[in-house]
């Protein structure tokens, strides 16, 4: 029978169930704190749990049909009055019992393509689409529930649903429609324009071929152009819709006609005011719809309780559709309705509500002086926002929503930080927000907390109290990395040290700049902090290290397209310095081709389907009247290079060093043919997995032991140990500095963003086996700190050590997940151990760290029994997930990373 | 003969997802494509618009709407549509 790769690491003295600093408990231990949520917000979480993840074509038609009509109107006048119609014509559904309303779509999880940005895939399933829409199915309930185990996902096709992309169902009374729409798109959508333009490159065959090998992951133009970002709800907050209309229509009338001093674009201030005025109009309509909905059900309702709370909803949204909210709940609508309505608006993925409890401050200040609401009552709404933010869903491709975000939308919510003067900014609100976390967990919003030593020890401790919920958050984000990260970065756009206090966590842990916003409540005035700068992860999307480094062994080849991808080097490689430079060779070709196809999809994104009502959002759209297509906001150089496989590639490189070049264990030459035979396992694909654990060795193929073992017990990532760590320092010192040679569409520069997402596991399948040991076609090392599964051997602290061998604030950001038994951390010495762990690492430098708290044996048994576990979390990377909606290869790689059974 | 309505065609069906949905009248999960009950109240729908025209194509047709004439589809609810009106 053929060995497993756990067997084999066994025999090499690895496991990938390595357990470091002690032995659990022999039973599985289930997390140690566990609340339940008020009876409201549990019946809206179960009915979540039982809800499939449906598509419509509302939006779409309403959009294109308008769209369509409007052929010779000014771009952004064209799409502002589609993004009224649009919004105009949403169906606006209440479920009973929501105290917080509306949503992207009609459904309780609803969303829908938009085929402006991309139309291709509904052109090339078409014909396949269409059958199934023809085909009038059965409807019996038994088909529906098979859809349990999966989650919310629609795999594949049942009674009247089609399955769209393995994870939407739509009703197919809708898809010959949906179809028509995206066919009026072809040609005009940004990825075939953008396509068009790209090719015009000169080395555009470079990026064809770094596309198909996968050594990069996906373009972002057309797939999710903005997001990542930290949202500002300020404006409305302050002026309400009918007040910023006016002072649009003012700024208007100011602009008309006029360039201002600006001959190249100064004129567009009039376009862009008309557009503003249309989009508001449109999503004013949208919430006086839902009004008129409320009304309808207050009037039919026979329970006294329902009505009043249907009369409360009516009364709420049409105060909101006008004026600045009055009190703590009508601000948390509006700010709701803000974040959908901003998510409508374009393909968004990690859409940040930020310091969401410092932004609600003022009304939640002044509402409990008054008695106006209780904490209990507080408690409940921030319950039911967060079932709302769990629902949203993101309609992209197969390959970004599965591969890259694993269904995950990156709500991110920062906590805590500084004051503009220095202050710790926490406060009693954000504490209900962590309280609300814990009784109701849900894998939106997540939440951040931006550490700084100034941070009460009362908040810190709420904060690893919900991370021992076992729930993933919050994330820790060091405060002094983050702002001189900002201050080097944002600097030349004028950035200042109190200004970068006000930075919040846009999308997994994208360190997004925001501004101070002076708000006037009753008299009383605040600053509240808001998003101001672009998209911060847009750009260079992923970058898989090991895979470069794969093509730089094998002469620019890969091996599994058989694809040239980079010009033969033809270099033998006589010194590791040689092969370390070719790597960045390769690397630095591919950001040079990926920065100037990237350039130009954006630039055509923005120039047919700029983001108009989340520009008038952000500081200084309005006060400029540019928008995003405009450098309207503040922060501008915002594009950057994102890199996958970090830790794989540096622990490959140190076995390289060590075997080849040092220690002369074995050739070059015999080193690429074990690559290239998988150390004597079988291929992924002969297992039929991916995954980790499944790996197979082929019958009698012993030839490549003596190497793999090696390999396995070269110098690894994440022990202290300088060989390696000096590896990490030379990439990070070269990588962070050579991204700012690339110019963004913006005249701005690039810079680094090392996180992985779930591109490890798409990533790891499409690259050979790596010198570290790495089986072909399995997983890299998630995020950009974390070790490689079961090579962290010395414990945290040396591990620490190994992270901040280089200086985190030179990146965007960096990642570090470590999982932990729950037994470790029982008990208030168990958390202020926790605590002082987290501590020790941000006192390091260290920027993010955040924790699985899991007995790996119950994922295990979640594994083989998924129907019981249907409310697990997990933390991937820079999100928390339901167990049972991602896939086998992260599964496998969760289960496999090192447990730490003591801190 | 009297045509058969599904509880998605109802005014009252509140649409969880594709599948399925919550009767507001009856307070209970249905199924989308079960049979209405006899508190149905009929849904806006382009097909029961007096401006809509089926197409010889399956689960397509046409708003005559004069202000702006378009291809639409059977089932397209038009609680916000302007120009619906109840087919006589």
């Amino acid at each position: 029978m053929s060995k497993k790769l756990s067997q084999v690491l066994e025999e090499s003295g690895i496991s990938l169930d390595y357990q470091a600093g002690g032995i659990p408990p022999e039973e599985t231990t289930d997390r140690e704190i566990k609340r339940e949520p008020t009876p409201r917000a549990s019946r809206l979480r179960d009915l979540y749990y039982q809800t499939l993840s449906s598509a419509t074509n509302e939006f779409p038609y309403w959009y294109t049909r308008k769209y369509m009509g409007l052929d010779s109107e000014i771009p952004v006048v064209r799409r502002a009055l589609a993004l009224k119609c649009a919004f105009s014509h949403l169906t606006p559904t209440i479920f009973p019992g929501e105290l917080i309303v509306m949503g992207k779509a009609n459904y309780y999880r609803g969303s829908f393509p938009m085929p402006w940005l991309s139309e291709g895939y509904y052109m090339a399933k078409e014909d396949e689409l269409y059958q199934a829409a023809l085909e009038r199915g059965s409807t019996s309930s038994d088909e529906v529930s098979e859809f349990g185990s999966g989650g919310g996902n629609v795999t594949k096709n049942f009674g009247n649903v089609v399955s769209i992309a393995g994870k939407f169902g739509i009703r197919r009374e809708e898809l010959p429609a949906l179809l028509k729409v995206a066919r009026a798109w072809v040609g005009k959508s940004v990825d075939d324009l953008g396509h068009k333009y790209e090719q015009m490159v000169p080395e555009y065959g470079i990026k064809e071929a770094v596309m198909k090998s996968m050594v990069c992951m996906f373009d972002s133009g057309y797939t999710l152009p903005q997001g990542r970002e930290v949202i500002n709800y300020y404006y409305l907050l302050q002026h309400g819709f009918d007040g910023l209309i006016e002072i649009a229509e003012k700024k208007k009338d100011e602009a008309a006609g006029r360039a201002g001093g600006d001959g190249m674009v100064g004129m567009n201030r009039l376009y862009n005011y008309e557009a503003a005025i249309h989009v508001l109009e449109g999503i004013r309509k949208w919430i006086l719809n839902y009004a008129e909905e409320a009304e309808r059900l207050e009037a039919m309702e026979e329970d006294a309780v329902q009505k009043k709370e249907y009369n409360d909803i009516k009364e709420c949204l049409n105060w909101i559709a006008h004026h600045p909210p009055r009190t703590f709940r009508e601000a948390l609508q509006l700010c709701w309705t803000i974040h959908v309505a901003v998510l409508n608006e374009d393909a968004i993925s990690g859409l940040s509500p930020g310091r969401l409890g410092q932004v609600l401050y003022p009304w939640f200040e002044q509402d409990i002086e008054s008695g106006r609401i209780t904490e209990a009552e507080v408690l409940e709404l921030l319950e039911c926002l967060r079932v709302k933010f769990t629902c949203l869903d993101c309609f992209a491709s197969m390959g970004v929503v599965g591969g890259v975000l694993s269904g995950n939308t990156f709500n991110n919510l920062s906590l805590g930080g500084l004051t503009p003067e220095g202050a710790p900014a926490s406060n009693r609100l954000e504490e209900l927000i962590i309280d609300a976390a814990i009784s109701c967990v849900t894998t939106q919003p997540t939440l951040s907390v931006l550490y700084d030593d100034k941070l009460p020890e009362r908040f810190m401790l709420k904060a690893i109290e919900c991370v021992k919920t076992g729930t993933g958050y919050p994330a820790f984000m060091n405060n002094r990395v983050a702002m001189e990260f900002l201050l080097k970065h944002y600097g030349p756009e004028g950035m200042n040290v109190e200004e970068s206090r006000a930075f919040a966590i846009g999308g997994c842990l994208e360190t997004s700049p925001c501004s101070w916003m002076p708000l006037e409540l009753n008299g009383k005035k605040y600053l509240i902090p808001g998003g101001s700068g672009q998209p911060t992860s847009v750009g260079i999307h992923f970058i898989s290290l090991p895979k470069i480094l794969e093509l730089a062994l094998f002469n620019g080849l890969d091996h599994r397209t058989s694809l040239q991808v980079f010009p033969p080097h033809n270099k033998k490689f006589e010194t590791y310095d040689e092969l370390f430079e070719q790597v960045k060779t390769y690397f630095a070709k591919a950001v040079e081709v990926l920065s100037l196809t990237n350039n130009i999809q954006h630039d055509v994104w923005r120039k047919n389907n700029m983001a108009i009502f989340n520009s008038i959002l952000k500081p200084d759209c309005l006060e400029k009247g540019h928008l995003i297509n405009e450098m309207g906001y503040r922060y501008n150089a915002t594009h950057n290079v994102e890199t996958c496989g970090n830790i794989n590639m540096v622990n490959s490189l140190a076995s390289l060093k060590k075997l080849v070049y040092q220690d002369k264990e074995f050739t070059l030459e015999e080193f690429k043919e074990a690559l290239q035979e998988n150390f004597g396992f079988k291929t992924a694909a002969e297992v039929g997995s991916y995954s980790l654990a499944d790996q197979e060795k082929k019958e009698n193929a012993d030839r490549y032991d003596r190497i793999h073992f090696l390999c396995l017990t070269a110098p690894k990532y994440g022990n202290d140990d300088p060989y390696v760590d000096s590896i990490l320092k030379e990439w990070e010192n070269w990588f962070c500095a050579m991204c700012y040679d690339h110019e963004s569409l913006n005249a701005k520069p690039y810079y680094p963003c090392q996180i992985s997402v779930s591109t490890h596991a798409p990533m790891g399948a499409a690259t050979l086996a790596t010198p570290d040991g790495r089986l072909s076609g399995t997983t890299f090392a998630d995020g950009s700190m974390s070790a490689y599964p079961g090579t962290d051997r010395n414990g945290p602290y040396a591990l620490f050590t190994s992270a901040t061998c280089w200086d985190h604030s030179n990146s965007q950001n960096s990642q570090m997940n470590l999982k932990i038994h729950p037994s470790a951390i029982q008990g208030i010495e168990g958390a202020r151990k926790l605590l002082e762990l987290t501590r020790a690492y941000m006192r390091k430098g260290g920027f993010h760290i955040q924790y699985n708290i899991v007995d790996s044996r119950m994922l295990r048994d979640a594994q083989r029994i998924p129907d019981r576990y249907r409310d697990l979390v997990v933390r991937v990377a820079g999100f928390t997930q339901y167990w049972v909606e991602i896939g086998k290869p992260i599964q496998d790689e969760v289960i496999a990373r090192t447990e730490y059974e003591g801190v | 003969m009297e045509q058969k309505y599904k509880n998605l065609d109802c005014r009252n069906y509140a649409p969880v997802d594709v599948a399925k949905g919550i009767c507001h009248v009856r307070k209970e999960m249905v199924a989308a494509d079960g049979e209405a009950c006899e508190r149905f109240e009929k849904m806006p729908k382009c097909k029961h618009c007096a401006n809509y025209t089926p197409r010889e194509e399956k689960l397509l047709g046409d708003c005559e709407a004069p202000e702006d004439p378009h291809m639409t589809y059977p089932d397209l609810i038009a609680t916000t549509c302007e120009w619906f009106s109840w087919k006589k």
